[in-house]
């Protein structure tokens, strides 16, 4: 199914199915029983009302599903703006070093003993330095492809935050630290706090607006350096508002979620199938079908038993084989 | 007046110059082909001219301004560069890859409009690929591409376009479609640089001659200059090869 | 302290019972290599926090250092005797952070471990009994088993009286307490780290102290180790009392709207146990619990009792760290003021 050709509600209409889907999955199941009756009438009643069941769903499940779509369409849009910048498909939001940076703050304040803020502080701050280390590397080398050179940057930065991680992780107490460690490594919805939400969602929007603001520029980015400029674009600083942007958003989600991995590469490349490249429609495209996925994601993280699956290994399951699917797919290349 | 014109211009990497002293003139509405070996800085000068290496020396002027001193969205509604056409690496369309030519005349938070549209179908009418325009740019062919391209620079609306290697990899018949549009081009008052690696296409669409060879500028003038003589020096070939393989040189 | 229960939890083994060819077959000392007579016990490497702790409560000045680093707060209420041995790192297998060569180094005359029992670690301690020719010595480190623990091992290190001592107390507070308590008995949620989302799996471990004072680990699910839940799985459960070391946590619970809404919190069940010297129900895993054993069951069964907690821990502290802080020390801590 190709979308790009087809109007503009239709093409919404598509879209916007499955996230409402999920968002209906996710606010019907859970693992405190409650019919649909029952969920619908504590709705119904209204944040304040004294009741399990409004507790439920006001207080439990709304937040985590404004998490979900929060972090899930914050993901894939750094995923999409990525895959055009460094002309490459198969991209993903950790590209610059962002994940293990925030790792490592994470890790670091659950090894000093922490409160969950400072631990959100951390990550958020690690994650920004890690691109920068990788920003500031690749300025100093000019000699090489600059997009090849943030690339490989990226990839170094991220195997030494990576080792700083494992390090951590060696000297903190087995019995104590470790497993929180591991446990914010693998990511998860459960911890946030509406308070968590009314943080993060202004830095992810302060990094979605340049991106809508750019979105027909950003095509021009997924052009050779010298095209791009030729055509009027000055890719240097573009290139450099997207990267601070697509950090600003994906440190933001990962502080706040832990490292989700997968979401970001998958979504994009298949919302590109559907909608095609072009960015001022992949970009929303990108915000409905990343946010409906994530929600999906947490509702079966949260409902399939009574402990909590790590929300990075459901990305990944459900990501992976979705992603195997998407490359051996016959037909037409160049997504 | 000249259009391009470069005087003492070194070009080339801080590091790693590639050629100096180069003196280069384009006048308005001609063709001027570049030829050179690999490797002589064809393409340097070409990243040069359009803004994106600073010249390590000389001076460079686009329609009389220093090329420094032109904003880059000003310059691209000037100066138009068609790039050898490249296989693409994400699906867009062709009307998509045309529209992108608009981007210099677009404010900066803009996408394009039913204007913008209108000019780039009329772009691709100009060169007889309207029917392309849904199609997806990489899943045409080779020459068509190299159309598409060239639609992208028309309509940047610029005067000055900079060819590189149109022809490359092309068919015979998709070589001859180019070189058609470029002669129709210059018929409507585009002033043209080009590189091409077949002096024959020079013949056929050149006004004027540029040989460069090792950095340096070796020859400039009319068509008269390509002799067999010449292009073997600037090869480094042997000259009767030279005047067997292409008849229709001029005789030295 | 014990990565076993960890690594057992997050790879959902569950501990299967070694029946090789082991010479002691009912005992819950699983030894490596030949012995050396009891009195010849002077040096002892502690492999793991669970195994640093049961050796330190039986033979204070045969222990060579910790395997893991003590905080200062922590060092300050051990007896000086203990309080400045140096951090030696442990073994466990690929998590080992202390090199072979420097464990041949400390010429220990015996190295004893603590923790889950499986082919996994016994072979891991078979291989360093082969490389390095110490006997290693792995110890059940079943809360339940505490009494034989301290009893036997206090044996095999030439202290067989004060471990006698020791398993008494052991006995005493492990077997006595369910008979007066009350039915249905009340389930617990045992709150880890700072937001309380990671709990102990019933079963497992680092939740052993619930069982011990008589009460009912709420979380259940698939695997038998430490997991993360939602709040959601909490309300579901709907614990009677919820517990926790995690200063911050208790913080939390009580300022968050969310468990201040649970029963448990609501009606003053909320309980905050101290962590230091060592965790009172966890962390290591050790002998350290039977204090917060005893301190659990008498807060769940028995709430109207007016225990003085700091004195009771004053003359736990006195018996099994050899030390008694001043009244002033134990009331610093979180849980005790």
């Amino acid at each position: 199914m190709k979308l790009a050709g087809q109007s503009t509600v239709l093409r919404l209409t598509v879209l916007s199915a499955p996230l409402l889907a999920a968002l209906l999955a996710a606010f019907a199941f859970g693992p405190y029983p409650l019919s649909p009756a029952e969920a619908l009438a504590a709705l119904w009643a209204g944040p304040s009302a004294e009741s399990d069941a409004a507790t439920v769903m006001w207080q439990l499940r709304l937040p985590r599903i404004l998490a979900g779509l929060l972090v899930g369409a914050a993901l894939s849009a750094a995923g999409a703006a990525y895959q055009g910048m460094f002309r490459n498909p198969l991209v993903s939001p950790d590209i610059l070093g962002v994940s293990a940076g925030a790792g490592l703050g994470a890790a670091l304040a659950i090894y000093f003993g922490l409160s969950l803020a400072a631990v959100q502080a951390l990550a958020f701050a690690g994650g920004l330095l890690a691109v920068a280390a990788v920003v500031f590397v690749a300025g100093r080398v000019r000699r090489h492809d600059p997009v090849l050179v943030l690339v490989l940057a990226g990839v170094a930065v991220g195997t030494l935050f990576g080792a700083g991680i494992s390090l951590v992780k060696v000297l903190a107490d087995p019995s104590v630290q470790l497993p929180s460690i591991t446990f914010w490594l693998l990511g998860g919805l459960n911890v946030v706090s509406p308070g968590d939400l009314v943080l993060a969602a202004p830095l992810v929007a302060m990094g979605l607006l340049p991106m809508a603001l750019l979105r027909w520029r950003v095509n021009l980015l997924s052009l050779s350096d010298e095209e791009a400029a030729a055509l009027g674009v000055n890719v240097a600083r573009l290139r450099s508002t997207l990267i601070v942007s697509a950090t600003l958003v994906t440190a933001a989600a990962v502080s706040i979620a832990g490292v989700v991995g997968w979401i970001g590469l998958v979504v994009p490349h298949a919302v590109r199938l559907l909608v095609g490249p072009e960015f001022s429609r992949l970009l929303p495209a990108s915000l409905l079908l990343g946010g409906g996925f994530l929600v999906a994601a947490d509702t079966l993280a949260r409902s399939a038993a009574a402990i909590e699956l790590p929300l990075g290994i459901l990305t990944a399951l459900v990501g992976a084989p979705v992603f195997l699917w998407l490359l051996a797919r016959p037909g037409r290349g160049g997504t | 007046m000249n259009v391009l014109e470069t005087r003492g211009l070194a070009i080339g990497y801080r590091h790693r110059p590639v050629g100096e002293g180069i003196d280069l003139t384009l006048e308005a509405d001609e063709v001027l082909c570049l030829l050179g070996p690999n490797g002589g800085g064809k393409t340097t000068l070409f990243r040069t001219l359009l803004g994106i290496l600073p010249p390590l020396a000389g001076t460079a002027r686009v329609l009389g301004r220093s090329l420094g001193d032109w904003p880059r969205a000003a310059l691209a509604t000037r100066l138009a560069y068609v790039p050898q056409s490249h296989a693409g690496l994400f699906a867009f369309t062709v009307e998509e890859v045309v529209l992108m030519g608009r981007t210099a005349r677009l404010p900066r938070f803009a996408t394009p409009s039913a204007h913008d549209r209108a000019v780039a179908r009329d772009c691709l009418a100009r060169l007889g690929i309207d029917h392309l325009a849904a199609r997806i740019y990489t899943e045409i062919s080779g020459g068509e591409r190299q159309l598409a391209l060239i639609a992208r620079a028309l309509a940047q609306e610029a005067t000055v376009l900079i060819l590189d290697e149109p022809t490359a990899s092309l068919d015979f018949g998709n070589q001859l479609r180019v070189l058609k549009e470029v002669d129709a081009l210059k018929a409507r008052g585009f002033s043209i640089l080009m590189s091409t690696h077949q002096p024959e296409h020079a013949l056929r669409v050149a006004d004027r001659i540029a040989l460069l060879k090792a950095g340096r500028m070796v020859g400039q003038g009319p068509r008269a200059l390509l002799t067999a003589d010449a292009l073997a020096a600037l090869y480094g070939a042997d000259t009767a090869e030279v005047a067997h393989s292409l008849p229709q040189l001029a005789k030295a | 302290m014990n990565r076993r229960e960890y690594l057992v939890a997050l790879t959902g083994l569950s501990a299967v019972p070694w029946t090789g060819a082991m010479a002691a077959v009912p005992s819950i000392l699983h030894v490596f290599g030949a012995l050396p007579p009891p009195d010849r016990v002077r040096r002892v490497f502690a492999a793991g926090g669970p195994a640093a702790i049961l050796t330190h409560v039986l033979a204070p000045d045969k222990l060579l250092g910790w395997p893991w680093p003590l905080s200062i707060e922590a060092r300050a209420l051990l007896a000086p005797l203990v309080r400045n041995l140096p951090m030696l790192g442990r073994l466990a297998g690929r998590g080992s952070t202390l090199p072979l060569e420097k464990l041949v180094a400390l010429k220990p005359d015996l190295i004893v471990d603590g923790g889950a029992v499986d082919a996994t670690y016994l072979s891991a301690a078979e291989r360093v009994w082969r490389q390095t020719g110490i006997p290693y010595v792995l110890v059940d480190g079943r809360l339940a088993e505490s009494a034989r623990q301290l009893r036997e091992t206090g044996a095999l290190l030439g202290v067989a009286a004060r471990g006698e001592q020791l398993a008494r107390y052991a006995e005493e507070t492990l077997s006595n307490r369910c008979n007066r308590a009350v039915f249905p008995r009340p389930g617990v949620y045992l709150a880890r780290t700072a937001d309380g989302l990671e709990t102990p799996l019933a079963g497992s471990v680092n939740g052993e102290c619930i069982e011990a004072a008589c009460a009912v680990n709420v979380a259940r699910g698939p695997g038998g180790g430490l997991a993360r839940v939602s709040r959601e799985q909490v309300l579901a459960w709907m614990p009677d009392a919820i517990v926790s070391q995690y200063p911050e946590f208790h913080v939390l619970a009580r300022q968050d709207a969310f468990w201040r809404r649970l029963p448990a919190v609501r009606d003053g069940r909320l309980l905050l146990a101290p962590a230091l010297p060592f965790g009172w129900l966890d962390g290591p895993p050790s002998i350290n619990r039977l204090l917060g054993a005893r301190w659990l069951a008498s807060r769940l069964h028995d709430p109207s009792a007016r225990t003085d907690w700091v004195d009771f821990a004053r003359d736990f502290n006195a018996l099994f760290y050899g030390h008694a802080p001043t009244r002033e020390e134990l009331m610093r801590l979180p849980g005790l003021t």
